[in-house]
This record gives structure tokens, sequence and C-alpha cells, in this order.
């Protein structure tokens, strides 16, 4: 839906643990308060971090779109079949904690949705794994996240084969709901049997290209960790403890 | 974990995420977003299973950008570890088995997933089962119930069927691809 937006702000320059920090800190501060006004300053201050990289008119689309159908459910869930008491917004009797309830979730979900995009679009694929790389991260754990995403569009490619060599051969993909369930198997089975045959010869080109390899990797252009990077990080930590520290306490708000 | 055994990782979050949209695609009530974590589960492992589930939610926010699914990777260790015990048992030998364990995995996830579907979501979460959720809910149902009938209703539809298909796979397996997986012997 949306990738990475080359850009030239401090977030785009920054280290890329750096946003997904920020985005993680968004995310975990969006649970830790529960008062509406309170989730509604971290929708705020994901917006802000939206817009110091200079993406919140890029971000703002997609979040919209995933977050509107979400928001239309938690209204009529809780505002519209919410309890007592109700106040009458024209015809209808809206629920006022219900309301209240869906400001709070809605508002979570506002934030997360920002705030990862965000990150999404300041943070190079292609640098993340520099990092990574530099940071001494596996191999297994840095080739799981990127090259999974490559096998991703064949894999897709390979279904629109499997669903043409079945339909020629009289398979129906429309009709009941049982039709459609039958249809299933003669679509998955081959697709995941044809990808396990592949296995071995995967296994192997990974072996000569060095994937047994033990020893640290050597990362071609390590991105900087700079102080200022060091410093944002330890700042959302400290922000994140002193949530849930303030929420636990009893006085969260 | 071998370099094989990562091959396998790799396409078993590959699985999850083009099956669940196959799915999707033939407007099935289902998501078969796990089958690649149960068939991981029951070639290599638990612990391949929990990273091939964990790196699939992980992916699958990436790719539709939609991240409020993260806290939903717990259900994913849940069921890679119960496929795994599953598959130690036998349970895929035979269709009918594989459905009753299926059966059991969509009770044990339900009551997984409808805890943080309520409690962080407030019951709206995405698709078919918040729809489910508000009809039950507009029938007077509380809110706590009809976000747990409306999870069960759907994970034990999908957890039997997700355990069907890996069974049918696992009995497709020509013979010497099969014997390249010593879990599947024990």
């Amino acid at each position: 839906m949306i990738g990475y937006v080359p850009g030239a702000s401090a977030l785009h320059r920054a280290h890329p643990y750096t946003p997904l920090a920020i985005a993680t800190g968004l995310l975990l501060m969006a649970f830790a308060v529960s008062a509406p006004g309170a989730v509604w300053v971290v929708v705020a201050a994901a917006a802000l971090f939206a817009a110091s990289a200079g993406v919140l008119g890029t971000v703002l689309r997609p979040a919209a779109i995933l977050a509107l159908p979400t928001w239309v459910l938690l209204t009529i869930l809780h505002g519209l079949l919410g309890g007592a008491p109700h106040v009458m917004l024209g015809p209808v009797a809206f629920s006022v904690p219900g309301g209240e309830r869906a400001l709070v979730f809605g508002g979570r979900l506002a934030a997360i949705l920002l705030a990862f995009l965000t990150a999404l679009a300041t943070v190079s694929p292609a640098r993340l794994v520099e990092a990574m790389t530099a940071r001494g991260v596996p191999f297994g754990r840095v080739y799981l996240l990127v090259s999974t995403l490559t096998v991703v569009p064949r894999l897709r490619a390979r279904v629109r084969q499997i669903v043409d060599a079945q339909q020629c051969r009289g398979l129906r993909l429309g009709g009941s709901p049982l039709a459609r369930l039958r249809a299933l198997g003669p679509l998955v089975v081959p697709l995941v049997l044809s990808a396990l045959a592949e296995v071995d010869e995967q296994a192997l080109a990974l072996d000569v290209r060095g994937g047994t390899a033990r020893g640290r990797r050597t990362a071609l252009e390590p991105p900087e960790d700079s102080r200022a990077d060091r410093a944002v990080r330890l700042a959302v930590l400290v922000a994140v403890v002193a949530a849930y520290a303030w929420k636990f306490l009893g006085a969260g708000g | 974990m071998t370099l094989r055994d990562l091959v396998v990782v790799r396409l078993g979050v590959a699985v999850n995420l083009v099956v669940g949209q196959v799915a999707a695609a033939l407007l099935l009530p289902v998501y078969l977003d796990t089958i690649g974590t149960v068939l991981v589960a029951t070639l290599v492992g638990p612990r391949a299973a929990i990273v091939a589930g964990l790196t699939s939610q992980v992916l699958n926010a990436v790719l539709s950008g939609n991240f409020t699914w993260l806290p939903f990777g717990v259900v994913q260790i849940v069921i890679a570890l119960y496929a795994a015990l599953a598959a130690r048992l036998g349970a895929f030998r035979r269709l009918g088995t594989a459905v009753a364990a299926g059966f059991g995995l969509g009770i044990v996830a339900a009551s997984t997933s409808a805890p943080i579907s309520y409690y962080l979501f407030g019951g709206a979460t995405a698709g078919g089962v918040t729809a489910v959720t508000t009809v039950l809910r507009a029938l007077g149902a509380p809110l706590p119930v009809a976000v747990a009938a409306a999870s069960y209703s759907t994970d034990l539809l999908d957890k039997s069927l997700v355990f069907a298909l890996v069974a049918v796979v696992l009995r497709s397996l020509p013979r010497q691809m099969a014997v390249r997986f010593p879990m599947l012997a024990r």
C-alpha cells in the first residue's frame, strides 16, 4: 500500500532504528493512555512525526482508507449500540460512554497507522539491511525479512498459473460457498507442493553464497548511528516507561 | 536452525501471505493465513514455526500497511506450538483427526485472539469478524460475548480447514520429498 518515499528530512537521514523506535514508542504510548483527550494527543504526536519527515500528505490517505471502515464499525458498536446515558443526535440516540470508548479505540488505531506508515515511508529497506548487518543481526533474520518479500510476487504469479491450469481442467471458482471451498484444494495443494520442491535447490544456492558462514558480516555502507539518534531512542524509552509507570500507579489519564 | 530449515520457514511465510489472499479472492469467510505456520510446524518443528508465524505477522503489516494486526502475533505463537504438538501426536495422519485437531486449535486461537480484539481494539478489528460482532451486538448480546462468539465462529471453521489442507498436502508429498523432512517420520 505504501513503501519507502525518498526524501532529505532528518528522519530520512537518521539511523533506520530511530524512526522504527519512535513508531514503536507511539504505539506503546497509545495503549498507555485511556482518556480520549490523551489518546488524541498521541495521534497529534504521530501526525507531527509524519509532518517532520515531510510525508504527512503521503501517509494520510492510506491511513484514512485503512482506518475508516473500523471507525464506522466502532461508531456503530459503541456509539449507536452502547449503554446509557444517551444524547439525541437528530433522530438517533447516541451513547455518551460508548462514544468516548469509540474515540479512544479509533484514536489508537489512527496513531498506530500514522506512526508505522511514517516509519515505512522514511526507512529505506537497503539502509535497514545495512544497519542490521552492522549490528551483527544473524543472517537468517535479515534473509527472512527481506528475501520473503521477493518470493511473494513469484508465488502470486504461480497462483495465477495454477488458477488458469485448473480452470482449463474444469475448475469453477464461483458458485455457492461450498463450491468455492472445494476450489481451495486444487489451488493450494499444487502451490505448496511446487514451492516445497524448490527447497533443496534454494538451500544449495544460499550455501554457495556463504549462507552458513560463521562470523560477523561486514556491512558495505553502514548508516551512521549518531549521538542524536541514540539520544532520541533513549528519550522514547524514557517516555514509554514513564507513561506505563503513570498508568500502573493508577493515575493514567 | 539449518539453512534448509530457513528456506522452509521463508516458504511458510510466503504461503501464509499468498494463500490468505487466495481465500479473500474466493470470497470465503476464512483467513487461511496460518497454513504456512502449521506446515512449518509439521515439517521442521515449533521453533521454526514460531519464527514463520511472527515474520508473517510483521510482513503482513508491512505489505498491507495495517499495523494494528501486530498484537495478534501472539496468536501465531500459540498456533505454532499447538500445531507442532498435534503433529507429534500424529493428528495429520488422517483427515478426520486433522479436522478434529484443527477444531481444537480454533477454540485455542479464538480464546487468545478474542481478548486482544476486545481489550485493545474495542471489538472492532477488520473484515467479517467485526461484521458478525456488530450483528450479535445489535441482537442484544453484550459486547464481550459478541466479540468472543464472532471469534469462535470464524476461527473454528478457519483452523479446521487449515489443518485439513495441511493434512492433504502432507499426504500428497512424494515419498522422495517426504523423507527429506525427518520431523514427518516421527
